[in-house]
């Protein structure tokens, strides 16, 4: 059984493809990670999911039936722009979304309580929502969108803005409902989040799926060419064969080796000279991480001139207006 | 439905329990109310009395007019001329200039409301049918109405000397010149018209605002929640329609409570003493039960019609400000009924009246105001309310198109041809 099924969605609007030609399944107890840079079709396709928009072609199954408004109730959605009505009481707005989705007024007046002791902002439920911070607010709408139990929760962005405390707070309770068969799938351009807690991932650029599996399988594939070494004194160590390429930061160097079948000698010989030249405090082989894989990725399925300069502050940047696709 | 109701009644609750709604249903009556009794009391009090000068050789015509006009006011018919001041002058054939600059003078400086030049007849000898000329010179055309006033006063005197001549007494030449007045019997089923129409009026503006308000908070509250961006959460569990729908009856329910609130307040003040008391001057609300529920009717036809249209342009604008740039379509057709108030409260049977009823814009004020004051055929009425809600259907078809696609817009207003598509856009 599969919770979520995308056949071949695609999705134009006015002038520009949001969405083109995307598949991926999300199966039970699965922490998904929809990763992509801003406008690359993240919240377009959650939008498609709960029928929030309709794709021009290709199919949405949920709980593995085609795609009927029946099944929303089994849902639960926290949007990357997030609203609250600004002048109503925290309870009285759960209550009213909790119905929304099919509660009564009196079981989602004692799962709202509840949630709110559990995300420790009890103080907050009999206030008015402008009169909480920002954070907070974010939190009463995590509820919201967990209120009536859903099986598949969809987070758009959950943790843009909130502090590393609440983001864990969440994070761990997404995990914990994963943990009793919910499925959960949030999109994020993060990628250090996912590394830590997804079993699957999309990666998606302009629309396209660029790459999807589980963590475990997309990591393997890479080879552990990345070599990362802080130290103190001269630097002659980097002239070594096997380095592809170098960023220097301050007080430690990110590694790029040449492709090669011994890898892992590369790297000792690597070490024996940094240690040679300077002082290591620390010496680390890894596999690309998913950022790396991302960028890497993008030039391979597309190489336009400006993906290259793709980084971590671009991703970072938010998106102004217009549709977000 | 389910859905609706919740949204409909969420609207509902939150804006009742609004500081705002509770002082507008208190102020607005406050207000009216004022208004009202403020602008009776200025016509009944400080109506200035008119200040004119005779200028006459012939003392006894300037003395037999003041009286005239004296008493004038005095009669029952009369009761909304206004006080009389007459001065009497002589006049001095050699200083007629200058008793003409004086008077000129007085003019100017708000002493005098006009004065009435009496030349003597050139023919003295023929004194009983040769008539003197009169030249009256008001402040401003704004006094002309004297001019009648004057005449119907000379006429009488004139007459009076002209009998007096012909040898009857003075007593009976009186009862000759009794004007003549006419009483308004009052028909059964239609009392007191004017009061009726005062009442209409009131409620008729009443509508006319509470139209324009909450059709105002309907556009206005999609447009807080796309600012909010709540209708995302909603949109994930309900359909755009029911959105729309449940916002327009949540809204309209509040209109229709505070309505009520101001008519059932009102009725109970004027069958109470106090009304009688205080607005004896025919201001109390004389409405039987069909106007009222006709005013039911048509208010709720004209909050459907004009609150789908305002859903549909609060759906296409992101902030207050675009909004008000397109408000001109809400209120003009509004305004346009509000000008014709006048002419169709006077000829509520008119042809205009009765175009203007039957276009689905104006038909809620303008066929309100027919049904209750004119005499419109069943099927007119009929007519006017299949009408109006065949066009309320067609508008909310296109409303919800518009909103469905245009809630989920945002960034720069649609232009007519990107309006267009969404409306081919499923």
């Amino acid at each position: 059984m599969s919770i979520v099924q995308l056949n071949h969605i695609r999705k134009v609007y006015d002038t520009k493809v949001a969405v083109d030609d995307l598949s991926f399944t999300i199966e039970p107890g699965t922490m998904f990670g929809l990763l992509g840079p801003n406008g690359s079709g993240k919240t377009s396709s959650i939008r498609m999911m709960i029928g929030i928009t309709v794709p021009d072609s290709g199919s949405v199954s949920l709980f593995d039936q085609p795609f009927t408004r029946s099944a929303l109730p089994r849902v639960g959605y926290l949007p990357e722009e997030r609203g609250l009505y600004k002048k109503m009481n925290v309870l009285d707005q759960l209550i009213f979304l909790g119905q929304l989705h099919g509660l009564s007024a009196s079981v989602a007046s004692r799962r709202a309580s509840l949630w709110c002791e559990r995300l420790d902002i009890v103080e907050a439920i009999p206030k008015k929502t402008e009169d909480l911070s920002k954070g907070m607010q974010q939190k009463i709408q995590f509820i919201a969108a967990l209120l009536h139990d859903p099986d598949l929760i969809l987070m758009d962005e959950p943790f843009s803005g909130l502090d590393p405390v609440n983001s864990f707070l969440m994070m761990s309770t997404l995990v914990d409902l994963c943990s009793i068969g919910k499925a959960v799938l949030f999109s994020t351009h993060r990628m250090d989040q996912v590394e830590k807690f997804c079993n699957n991932i999309a990666l998606i650029h302009r629309g396209h799926l660029v790459l999807s599996g589980s963590m475990r399988e997309i990591k393997s594939i890479y080879p552990r060419n990345r070599v990362l070494i802080h130290f103190e004194g001269g630097d002659g160590f980097l002239n070594h064969p096997s380095i592809e390429h170098v960023k220097r930061y301050n007080g430690n160097v990110e590694i790029k080796l040449r492709p090669s079948a011994t890898l892992d000698e590369d790297a000792q010989s690597l070490l024996a000279q940094a240690i040679a030249h300077a002082r290591v405090s620390r010496f680390e082989v890894m596999e690309p991480t998913l950022e790396e894989i991302f960028i890497e990725k993008v030039q391979e399925t597309s190489p336009v001139k400006n993906d290259r300069d793709l980084s971590l502050a671009q991703l970072d940047q938010p998106n102004k207006g217009g549709l977000d696709a | 439905m389910h859905n609706v109701w919740l949204i409909a009644r969420r609207e509902y609750v939150e804006r009742v329990r609004t500081r705002g709604f509770l002082i507008t249903t208190v102020m607005i009556p406050l207000i009216m109310g004022a208004l009202l009794f403020g602008s009776a009391f200025v016509s009944s009090k400080s109506e200035p009395g008119t200040h004119i000068a005779v200028v006459s050789s012939d003392p006894q015509l300037a003395l037999d007019l003041q009286s005239e006009l004296q008493q004038q006011v005095t009669r029952p018919s009369s009761a909304k001329h206004p006080q009389f001041t007459v001065d009497a002058m002589d006049i001095v054939p050699q200083s007629a200039q200058a008793t003409r600059t004086i008077l000129d003078q007085e003019l100017d400086s708000g002493d005098l409301d006009g004065y009435l030049w009496i030349t003597p007849a050139a023919t003295p000898a023929r004194a009983e049918s040769a008539r003197p000329t009169f030249t009256f010179t008001p402040r401003s055309s704004e006094q002309s109405y004297l001019r009648s006033q004057l005449a119907a006063a000379l006429g009488t005197v004139l007459m009076r000397e002209q009998l007096a001549h012909h040898g009857i007494v003075a007593d009976d030449a009186d009862t000759m010149l009794q004007p003549v007045d006419i009483l308004t019997a009052h028909v059964p089923h239609h009392d007191d018209r004017e009061s009726a129409e005062v009442s209409i009026t009131i409620l008729f503006v009443l509508m006319y605002m509470v139209i324009a308000l909450y059709g105002m908070n309907v556009a206005r509250s999609i447009i807080e929640e796309k600012t909010s961006r709540i209708f995302e959460v909603m949109l994930a569990t309900i359909r755009p329609e029911e959105m729309m729908a449940g916002k327009i009856l949540g809204v309209g329910s509040v209109g229709i409570t505070q309505v009520g609130i101001w008519l059932t307040a009102a009725l109970l003040l004027s069958a109470s003493a106090i009304a009688s008391n205080l607005g004896g001057q025919g201001i109390h609300v004389a409405l039987t039960a069909a106007q009222i529920v006709y005013f039911f009717v048509y208010f709720i036809l004209g909050y459907a019609f004009y609150s789908s249209i305002a859903a549909a342009l609060g759906a296409m604008t992101n902030s207050e400000h675009e909004l008000q740039q397109l408000n001109l379509f809400l209120v003009l057709p509004l305004v346009v009924c509000f000008v014709t108030l006048k002419s169709i409260l006077t000829y509520p049977d008119s042809a205009m009246a009765r175009v203007l009823a039957l276009i689905p814009p104006f038909t809620p004020l303008l066929m309100y105001l027919r049904v209750s004051l004119g005499h419109p055929s069943h099927w007119t009425v009929f007519a006017s309310i299949a009408l109006t809600s065949a066009s309320i259907y067609a508008i909310v078809w296109v409303s919800s198109r518009i909103y469905r696609v245009g809630v989920l817009m945002y960034g720069k207003r649609p232009t007519l041809p990107e309006l267009l598509r969404w409306l081919k856009y499923s």
